[in-house]
């Protein structure tokens, strides 16, 4: 049935604030998954189950829902997410040696998390910066006008502020 | 004197931030000017950009700016000497870029700041809204707009009066008018430019369109992918709160509204009307069946009408000038202007705001300079995925709804994607596909497994394992999702595909008969050799090579062993001397 | 409400205002395909297949929910309309998967309900088995002892040990109703008053006699042999088929009122054309009775036979002066019936010549074991080179010796002559039973095959003449096994039918869906052995002709039976999906991919979830929505990858749901099964 009945239970007083502050307002649910996202990293199953019961919309439901969006996830994700835009500008400007460029240097493929929890790599639909494609944005913040070596230039100074912490 | 950054996206995707960074740093407390911010002028091609206002006037628009050149634009504002930023000053032709264009949806983009209410006050901002609520009835409202031949901006191009009449007739407790900004096209980001860079132009359209209606709440669908468009329209939001520009009795005026920003979470398929009002209510965005249409039964089972962020971009323009004036630009079928985000194999890329009836001619040469490098042109695909190639035959269609839907692309949101003769337009095609059955959300039957089929042939192809009848086997199919598909995104899905077959045929017919890729681009199709004349034993392929497919002694002329050799193109782009031949 | 009219496929039709399409043609009796749809859900249209066009609209309508307006023209069958339904039902199915039916029954050539009789067997309801097979073969007694059972062929029940004995449990099932005190009758249509002539009495003709009989038509069948019954009666020796329970099938045919004229031969008592002047469509059911001949010098001497001429005799009665030595060439069925009714008649040496070596004989390997055991000595790789006689008598065989060479285009290996390598056999009778074909008396005016057969569109059985059919052994590939004779009657009944009653006659294979299995999906079944039939001893067997076979006690039979994996659909007589698949030729073939995740989930052991066979239509979870008020059942995920998968908390597991089981009602495939 798909249950993870091993995972240790999420702290569900976290998301207190976000279900009183939607309490009763029809159609919040994709608002207070993405709130429940922000503050877990990603959607716990036992989380979904949570707000189910809280919210009176079927599990099925929410699962549904969580499952249909892109945006949300249900694994963890590294400290860093990039994203990978897979848009039309970037594809003619030859965005996939770029991506294939990152895969290849953090050795995972899209949709994975490396093994020390930094980087997590996602394909991602346009990100609207078609005039500087390809494009890449890590958490939030766009680069443009790459290429597979300025790319992977971004992820050494990453992992390099990260190991001086 | 002040100093404005523009700190669109894409702005900060050049580097306005590290720009921003070496400024601050340097302005001191004695610095009488101020650091101003603005949003996306639509220049892309020449982020980051600062410009130097005198008051209101702008003395210069520096361009491509580097962290490195903050010493030089600060030494020129203090001292007023700005021969100083001579080398960074945009060029007279690049300034043509904005010149020939007409700018009414994209009016105040990239010369105001975003963030502030007066600036956009200052700019003839929620003129039109008190114009409205205080001299005009709903319907004066509605036929100003049909007198002005607004059409849906988003892609399907329907009359924008109709559907707000429709509202507007539709009983119903409440009625809501909805702004559709789930901008999915890859290639397209004029809606998000209007978003950040002119918040409250959005606002005051839809503040009209809800008036005229009858609307009680107004909601925005902001695409997930758009962070900066979001705080910049909750900041706007909440400084027209404050304003009494929405709320209750807006402007001391019987008419109230509210408005809220629903963020997406990530699904193409929600820019489709009804997916969107099923996403809005909290549910997967899967379409509705039509009818109800909405603005008989939309969002909560009322009456509701959406439009998308350019159409009303241009609403309060409209009612500042007069519906006649927007007439008086465009075709017999299509009026006023159309943004055009212009990208791929083009020198300048960005916003276009041109009036219909221009040619893409116009838009791509006369505009963006044509093509990249010295490559030939060889297609604009517009529309998205929605629509579709355009050659270079058809180069003088005019900008029109029904002439470009006549090539059998549309109009779209306006996203138009350039492509240079290396561009393979099977491969095109195939992205595309890559994409809608990506997007699919999986409901009906001709989208959900069609688009993969199609996909699935289009794939085989490009890697030379198509089979004969490959062509007709995807125009059957084609046609029989545009005709069966439940939503706007299956109808058009296989728009890019019919298109590139009816132009590029020889392009499939060269990668399934002759198992051969034109333009080279389709790396099965590819075959690697070293030109022995060229090659001079550098070892630079070989070590690049991951394969280990490359061998030769050092310098003298290496070999590649095809059958080791996985096409990744390693060598090519290593190699100094151009010696690497693909056939 | 406002009165609105509309046509519908040229049928006018009322309704009201604000209604659909779909409902107003349903009421007024035209059924509009569709998957999805369900009148006391809300609408959804996914499944694209109830498209229908409407006249001066660009678009294709969706008939659940498009609303009716007054004098819309519709056009459920457009060509426009129907690339979009056929295509949509082609990528379901290249989207599917599961099996619509069993190997057993798609091997057979009358693809025969297998799946449900052994159910019925498995069950103890031997009576409805036999109506369940006799939907195929109207003689299963005779059939199910001598049919080489291609159902058996592919059981799957091999990948856990053996395949079912399923002919042999078939034949268990109608001998039961045969001697019960109410055998099982089908009843015939009321009369058509149409006329239909089968000429030939075998197989294909009673098969086709009977079903057409069943439609309601007078038919008349011709025969020259003094009984019905083809070549099972003169061909296939008592040992195997006794002759008194082939009688009680063919009576049974008799007593539907099939009027029976035997010792009437084509071409000598009757002419095709007086036939077709009197009757509204002839069969020529005739069968192959002439035996092909070896092709060696020594042909024309006293004591060389057809094989089938052998058979016939024996079978009428009249035991032919064979000899002490016989040889039987040819390595088929009609060779090892020929060697061992030898034996039966006496013979003390019993040849068989083939040339190729036992591995490549057509014959059933369980004939030619039960021959050896019986006396039959087997000379493989020898081929008569001459016939030696004295006085035009038949003294001797002189034989080749061959051997095995290259494989040929299809594989098998073909014998070669060893040079100079001869051997000398002394026979007194030898018989040829190398083949038969067709012996074209009375049929002038017939082009025939180069083959010699008669030439019949495999479509429907329609010669080059209007109105007359042909079917079995005579046609097209000639000789073949009973059992396609009996399928080949079959269609020529429902072309028979469909000509008479002026519909279409261009019938097409169906399409079944099918899933790709390996032996480890069966790794957890018990292994049971196949049950054994038992035999009589063969020194006993050489004297007599008595059937051979004992047949499978009760016991042995119902638990045979229940061995059955139950490999096809149990939806499938009620599934829409093949339903509507099966109107028209579909090909999902040509768009074959990988598909969606298939998976299988049970609920409270009384709901199978196959998501294999999901068509996506979320009936079940709109209804469990909607109706039930529970919402336990979900879509999960996007686009090609979406499934549908019941989410439970991990306590109260399924504790939600109520065993209503409206889900299952629902599912217009066999996605979802009540298990009990």
């Amino acid at each position: 049935m798909g249950s993870t009945k091993q995972a240790p239970q999420s702290d569900f007083t976290l998301l207190e604030n976000v279900l009183s502050e939607y309490a009763g307002i029809p159609g919040s649910l994709i608002a207070i998954l993405q709130k429940a996202q922000d503050i877990y990293g990603y959607l716990p199953r036992d989380v979904m189950h949570h707000i189910a019961g809280r919210i009176g919309v079927p599990p099925a439901e929410v699962v549904g829902v969580a499952t249909f969006y892109s945006q949300f996830r249900l694994t963890p994700i590294g400290k860093y997410l990039i994203m990978s835009c897979q848009g039309t500008a970037c594809h003619v400007n030859a965005s996939e040696r770029v991506s294939a460029a990152v895969a290849s240097y953090l050795n995972i493929k899209h949709g994975e998390t490396t093994e020390d929890g930094l980087f997590t790599l996602e394909h991602v639909a346009c990100l609207g910066c078609c005039s500087l494609a390809p494009v890449i944005m890590i958490n939030g913040e766009a680069y443009g006008n790459l290429t597979p070596e300025s790319a992977i230039a971004v992820l050494k100074d990453i992992q390099a502020k990260e190991a001086a912490k | 004197m002040r100093i404005v950054l523009g700190e669109g996206s894409c702005g900060i995707a050049a580097g306005a931030g590290k720009l921003r960074n070496a400024l601050e740093a340097l302005i001191t407390e004695q610095d009488s000017f101020t650091l101003g911010s603005t949003g996306c002028i639509g220049m892309c091609f020449l982020e980051p950009i600062v410009d130097l206002y005198e008051g209101r006037m702008l003395k210069r628009r520096l361009v491509r700016v580097s962290p490195d050149d903050a010493p030089a634009i600060l030494e020129a504002v203090r001292t007023g000497d700005l021969s100083l930023v001579d080398s960074i000053t945009i060029s007279a032709e690049d300034e043509e870029f904005l010149t020939k264009q007409t700018r009414i949806a994209l009016r105040h983009c990239g010369l105001i700041d975003p963030t502030s209410l007066d600036d956009y006050r200052e700019s003839d901002g929620y003129q039109a809204l008190k114009k409205v609520l205080t001299s005009m009835t709903p319907e004066e409202v509605i036929e100003e707009i049909k007198i002005s031949g607004l059409a849906g901006r988003g892609g399907a191009g329907f009359p924008t009066w109709f559907k707000w009449n429709a509202a507007r007739q539709s009983a119903g407790e409440n009625k809501y008018l909805i702004c559709n900004a789930d901008e999915g096209d890859p290639g397209a980001f004029m809606d998000r430019a209007v978003i950040e860079s002119d918040p409250h132009s959005l606002i005051e359209g839809m503040l009209i369109g809800a008036y005229a209606i009858g609307a009680s709440e107004m909601i925005v669908y902001v695409r997930a992918e758009y962070p900066l468009a979001i705080v910049h329209l909750e900041e706007a939001i909440r400084q027209a709160k404050e304003a009494n520009l929405l709320g209750e009795h807006i402007l001391g005026t019987d008419f109230s509204c509210d408005m809220r920003i629903k963020a997406g979470a990530g699904a193409f398929v929600c820019g489709e009307e009804t997916a969107l009002i099923e996403s809005l209510e909290g549910k997967r965005g899967m379409p509705r069946l039509k009818p109800p249409f909405p603005a008989q039964r939309g969002y909560m089972d009322e009456p509701s009408n959406i439009n998308n962020v350019e159409t009303f971009a241009n609403v309060a323009w409209i009612l500042n000038n007069g519906g006649a004036a927007f007439a008086a630009m465009g075709t017999e079928n299509s009026k006023g202007t159309k943004v055009f985000a212009l990208t791929g194999k083009i020198r300048k890329g960005g916003l276009v705001e041109i009036p219909m009836g221009k040619t893409l001619r116009d838009v791509i040469y006369g505009i963006g300079g044509g093509i990249r490098g010295d490559k030939k042109f060889k297609a604009v695909q517009m529309g998205g995925p929605s629509g579709g190639c355009i050659p270079q035959s058809l180069l003088d269609t005019v900008i029109d709804y029904k002439a470009l839907a006549a090539t059998g692309a549309i109009m779209g949101s306006g996203g138009m994607v350039v492509m240079d003769e290396d561009t393979c337009m099977v491969g095109m095609a195939k992205f595309f596909l890559d994409f809608t059955a990506l997007e699919s959300c999986g409901k009906c039957v001709h989208c959900r497994i069609g688009t993969k089929r199609m996909q699935e042939i289009l794939t085989r192809i490009v890697e030379g394992e198509g089979k004969d009848g490959d062509i007709e086997l995807l125009e059957e199919l084609c046609t029989a999702v545009k005709d069966g598909a439940l939503c706007g995104l299956g109808q058009t899905a296989p728009n890019p595909v019919l298109t590139t077959i009816r132009y590029f045929r020889d392009e499939y017919e060269a990668h399934i008969y002759d198992k051969k890729c034109p333009t080279k681009e389709c790396p099965a199709l590819r075959a690697y050799s070293i030109d022995a004349d060229k090659c001079r034993g550098c070892t630079l392929c070989a070590r690049n090579c991951p394969a280990k497919a490359i061998s030769g002694e050092v310098k003298k002329p290496h070999t590649i062993d095809p059958a080791l050799c996985i096409r990744c193109d390693q060598c090519r782009s290593a190699c100094r001397f151009d010696a690497i031949i693909i056939e | 409400m406002e009165k609105i009219k509309i046509t519908v496929d040229g049928k006018e039709m009322f309704g009201e205002a604000g209604e659909t399409i779909l409902t107003i043609a349903a009421r007024n009796g035209v059924e509009i395909p569709n998957l999805c749809y369900n009148k006391n859900l809300k609408l959804y249209g996914a499944c694209g297949v109830c498209v229908v066009e409407a006249e001066n609209s660009p678009k294709l309508l969706r008939a659940c929910s498009a609303l009716a307006a007054d004098g819309m023209v519709i056009h459920t069958d457009s060509p426009k309309a129907k690339n979009a339904r056929r295509v949509a039902l082609e990528l379901i199915m290249s989207d599917h998967e599961g099996d619509c039916k069993g190997p057993c029954s798609l091997h057979c050539p009358a693809h025969t309900d297998v799946q449900g009789y052994l159910k019925q067997i498995a069950l103890g309801n031997d009576r409805e088995a036999v109506r369940i097979i006799k939907e195929k073969i109207p003689i299963p007694a005779s059939i199910g002892r001598v049919c080489p059972h291609p159902c058996e062929h592919d059981c799957r029940r091999q990948m856990v040990e053996e395949p079912l004995s399923i002919a042999y449990l078939k034949a268990f099932a109608a001998d039961r109703d045969l001697e019960s005190d109410t055998p099982y009758t089908a009843e015939a249509a009321p009369a058509t008053g149409k006329k239909v002539a089968v000429i030939g009495g075998g197989p294909a003709g009673l098969s086709a006699a009977y079903y057409l009989r069943l439609a309601g038509h007078t038919v008349t069948i011709y025969d020259a042999m003094p009984e019905m019954g083809g070549m099972l009666r003169y061909g296939i020796p008592e040992y195997r088929l006794p002759k008194a329970i082939l009688a009680k099938e063919v009576a049974a045919i008799a007593a539907l009122g099939v009027t029976m004229k035997n010792g009437v031969k084509l071409g000598r008592d009757i002419t095709l054309g007086q036939l077709r002047a009197e009757n509204d469509a002839v069969l020529l059911a005739l069968g192959a009775w002439k035996s092909s001949t070896i092709g060696c010098p020594g042909e024309e001497l006293d004591g060389v036979i057809g094989g089938i001429d052998f058979l016939r005799e024996v079978n009428m009665g009249n035991i032919p002066d064979i000899g002490k030595n016989v040889a039987v060439v040819g390595g088929g069925n009609t060779a090892m019936d020929a060697c061992r009714t030898a034996i039966r008649c006496g013979a003390e040496n019993v040849y068989v010549i083939y040339r190729r070596t036992r591995a490549e004989a057509p014959a059933e390997d369980i004939e030619i074991t039960e021959a050896i055991e019986e006396g039959v000595t087997f000379k493989f790789l020898t081929n008569p080179a001459e016939i030696i006689g004295e006085n035009g008598k038949v003294t001797a065989v002189k034989l080749q010796i061959m051997e095995l060479g290259e494989p040929d285009a299809s594989g098998r290996r073909s014998p070669v002559p060893v040079e100079g390598k001869f051997e000398i056999l002394p026979v007194d009778t030898m018989i040829a039973a190398i083949g038969q074909r067709l012996d074209p008396v009375g049929l002038d005016g017939i082009t025939l095959s180069r083959k010699g057969t008669l030439i019949a569109d495999e479509k429907n059985c329609l010669t080059e003449l209007d109105g007359v059919f042909a079917a079995g052994d005579a046609t097209n590939r000639g000789a073949s096994i009973a059992i396609d004779a009996i399928a080949e009657g079959d269609l020529a009944a429902k072309a028979i039918n469909a000509y008479l009653s002026g519909l279409p006659i261009d019938f097409f294979e169906p399409y079944y869906s099918k899933k790709e299995v390996t032996p480890e999906m069966f790794a957890d079944r018990e292994k049971i052995a196949r049950a054994e039939m038992s035999v009589k001893d063969p020194a006993y067997r050489r004297g007599n002709f008595e059937s051979v076979i004992n047949g499978f006690t009760e016991e042995q039979a119902r638990s045979e039976a229940k061995r059955c994996l139950e490999c096809g659909c149990h939806d499938y007589h009620d599934c829409k999906l093949i339903r509507y698949a099966d109107s028209e030729p579909i090909c999902p073939e040509r768009f074959e991919g990988p598909k969606h995740e298939c998976f299988t989930e049970q609920r409270l052991e009384v709901i199978e979830r196959d998501q294999g066979k999901c068509i996506l239509c979320n009936l079940c979870v709109r209804v469990c929505r909607e109706e039930v008020g529970k919402g336990l059942l979900g879509l999960v995920g996007r686009g090609f990858k979406t499934v549908i998968r019941p989410e439970f908390a991990d306590s109260d597991a399924m504790a939600g749901c109520g065993d209503c089981r409206r889900c299952a009602e629902l599912c217009p495939t066999g996605a979802l099964k009540i298990l009990k």
